[in-house]
């Protein structure tokens, strides 16, 4: 018996020498002063199938508090992440915002990875009334759900990806305007979003639709659609694909010698890789992009080397993401000056609502549904590089059109 | 109403790709006509080489068919060694069935190593001809889909050569039609049925370079790929290779043309539609082989 006793005081003292040297620790880098931090609560796909970008989401938000912190936090206060993690599961997510909100008392919460996800844990953040600013959710269902705290935190949905290209192409001269459209999307809701945006519009507009071919995501062989594509001579080529589909689709219609006026491909053009994987015949091929290391908006320079200096690679679109989601919310805290629960998250939705918040992917606002009310940038492949062309406010390079033989 | 320069440029892309798919099911059916065997992990090995012809490519920079160099000795032996170590020792009253089990297993185990390997990334063979092409009588033949015709071309004469020509294809398709007779004129069936699978797994070798060249790949895309490749083999009549060969030109040629009228997602079930009229009104298939009628 005496032993044992002896043991539980020294695992006390022990245990008491431990947390007196981490509150030490803690203490000593703070640079932000004032009393409580603003703990932010999210939860996140950190495993299971969304893992890759829920964790290139993570680094956004943990980069975000980082210089929010350096710069002398929020209202004075520290910016402290509070991170669970979902598994990529709905039910899993909804538990763990009930558990940040009612049980941990975070003062906000923002908003996780995935349409699939963003929807159950919005309806949570709606229920206890938070303000709920999220990066991920561009699908059109998110906001036909009637959430009234949801913000998206983007400059567009997919459907308004190509807004800037179709007001383009419609405000040439009616002579050098192109005629006929064809378009190929793969059978998925996010890739044929932004060609179907683009290919209404264009519609709308007067131009003809003489293809519109959907394909299934396990396709391989694009030959038979090239085919009819190239049989077509259509004057814009319009492809919803993610990567390796649009890359084997323009592979497949430079096999066979089609050389449009224009092609827009969705994601697959500013993919790293892409230049090399059609051989380096990129040449006036466009793409809709959400977030440009380049774009000249003054918080993307700061956080594009605070972030690499921080990671050692150089932001990619989710990173982009989180992080413009924690400056709409650090925009509304500051201009409302608080953030807890309760009156509070009230004030802070309806500032957002009211207000331009200037973010790194350029200045966003939002309509009743929260949804954001821009476009993306576009981006063609000019001379071996990819680079801005519109809007005429961002650009980097003229927008070239007809475009050259790729 | 297509115009004729589509139909013309489908009818060739068509019998491309029939090409391809001929090669493709030639080695499924040889397994199953030498020892009533259905090869699922076949079209798993078929992507096992086409990652093995992209890795030759990407790492040591040569072309990626002078990776058949060593693919093909290789898989010959992992088919006579898969053969002789772990199908053989099922029991023949329930080979047939039990076989789909095994080599669904070793199907799963390739993707398995693919996907720990390659990482579930998609890929594709980057190659400076990989656009290239040329006209004719206003078609557009692409130079990589012409050589992976080629190749489908010369491993499927090589194979009828082999099968109509020597001692061991005789042997071979004397056990083929009776391994019991078989055995009674001497031949070692075990040992042929052996060289026979090692053949049929060879050719996947070849097939697999010749599908990397032009299309993309994935650990689990051979799932995609061995429905088809199962209706063409039961329409070719089990067993028979040329049956096989005919099947696949014919249904890669309809799969292409259908695809004007009906998109891509539709024309693939053709190959469905194919299989089941095939069950339906000529179980044995519809150019020659009889093994189905004792499957």
């Amino acid at each position: 018996m005496p032993t044992t006793v002896r043991r539980m005081r020294w695992a006390t003292a022990l245990g008491a020498a431990a947390i007196l040297a981490l509150g030490a620790c803690s203490g000593d880098d703070e640079p932000a002063t004032g009393d409580d931090p603003i703990v932010v609560g999210v939860s996140l796909p950190l495993t299971g199938d969304f893992s890759e970008p829920g964790k290139g989401v993570q680094q956004g938000y943990e980069a975000w508090a980082k210089i929010v912190n350096d710069a002398g936090g929020l209202l004075g206060r520290r910016v402290e992440l509070k991170i669970l993690d979902d598994q990529s599961n709905a039910d899993r997510v909804v538990a763990d915002y009930e558990q940040l909100i009612g049980k941990d008392q975070v003062d906000l919460v923002v908003g996780p990875f995935s349409t699939r996800l963003v929807v159950p844990a919005a309806r949570v953040a709606e229920e206890y009334d938070m303000l709920f600013v999220e990066p991920a959710g561009a699908a059109k269902e998110v906001f036909e759900q009637g959430f009234k705290n949801l913000f998206y935190a983007a400059p567009a949905v997919a459907n308004d990806h190509y807004n800037h290209l179709a007001a383009h192409i419609l405000a040439l001269p009616a002579a050098q305007r192109p005629k006929t459209v064809a378009v190929a999307a793969m059978d998925d809701p996010f890739a044929q979003g932004t060609a179907y945006g683009l290919r209404d519009k264009l519609k709308a507009g007067g131009l003809s639709i003489v293809v519109d071919e959907v394909y299934p995501p396990n396709t391989t062989d694009f030959g038979s659609i090239a085919a009819k594509i190239a049989a077509s001579r259509a004057d814009v080529l319009i492809g919803g694909s993610q990567y390796q589909d649009g890359v084997n689709l323009i592979v497949a219609l430079q096999q066979l010698d089609y050389q449009p006026k224009l092609a827009a491909f969705s994601t697959a053009p500013t993919n790293p890789e892409f230049a090399k994987a059609v051989g380096n015949k990129t040449e006036g091929i466009l793409s809709p992009t959400g977030y440009s290391q380049d774009a000249p908006y003054p918080s993307n320079t700061e956080f594009v080397a605070k972030y690499t200096a921080q990671f050692g690679t150089p932001p990619e679109e989710d990173q982009a993401n989180a992080y413009t989601t924690g400056q709409v919310v650090a925009a509304a805290v500051t201009a409302v000056g608080c953030a807890e629960q309760g009156d509070c998250q009230r004030k802070l939705v309806d500032w957002i609502r009211g207000n331009e918040v200037q973010t790194v992917v350029g200045p966003l606002t939002w309509d009743a549904t929260g949804k954001p009310r821009g476009a993306h940038m576009i981006q063609q492949w000019i001379g071996g590089d990819i680079r801005i062309v519109l809007p005429a406010a961002a650009k980097e390079a003229e927008f070239r059109y007809p475009k050259p033989a790729w | 109403m297509p115009s004729g320069a589509l139909l013309f440029q489908s009818v060739v892309l068509g019998l491309l790709l029939g090409g391809l798919y001929a090669l493709l099911a030639a080695g499924l059916t040889l397994y199953f006509g030498i020892m009533r065997v259905v090869m699922i992990a076949h079209s798993a090995f078929l992507i096992l080489a086409a990652y093995l012809a992209w890795w030759w490519h990407e790492r040591l920079g040569l072309d990626p068919l002078l990776s058949m160099v060593v693919t093909v000795p290789l898989f010959f032996a992992a088919g006579v060694l898969l053969q002789r170590m772990l199908l053989a020792r099922l029991r023949p009253a329930t080979l047939t069935m039990m076989s789909v089990l095994l080599t669904f297993a070793v199907a799963v185990l390739i993707e398995g190593l693919l996907g720990y390997a390659f990482t579930g990334t998609q890929r594709r063979i980057q190659l400076d001809y990989g656009s290239a092409g040329f006209g004719l009588f206003g078609a557009r033949i692409a130079v990589v889909k012409l050589i992976a015709f080629g190749l489908a071309g010369i491993a499927l004469a090589g194979l009828y050569l082999v099968l109509k020509r020597t001692r061991f294809g005789w042997a071979l398709r004397a056990t083929i039609q009776h391994p019991d007779a078989a055995r009674l004129v001497g031949i070692d069936t075990e040992r042929i049925a052996g060289y026979g699978f090692g053949i049929g797994l060879a050719t996947a070798a070849v097939g697999g370079t010749a599908l990397a060249l032009d299309t993309t790949i994935y650990p689990s895309l051979h799932w995609h790929w061995i429905g088809p490749l199962m209706a063409i083999i039961v329409v070719g009549g089990l067993g028979s290779v040329p049956g096989a060969a005919a099947a696949a030109m014919l249904l890669g040629l309809l799969q292409s043309l259908l695809q004007i009228p009906m998109g891509t997602t539709w024309a693939q079930t053709v190959f469905y539609l194919a299989l089941f009229a095939t069950l339906a009104f000529r179980p044995q298939g519809f150019f020659g082989g009889r093994l189905a009628q004792r499957f």
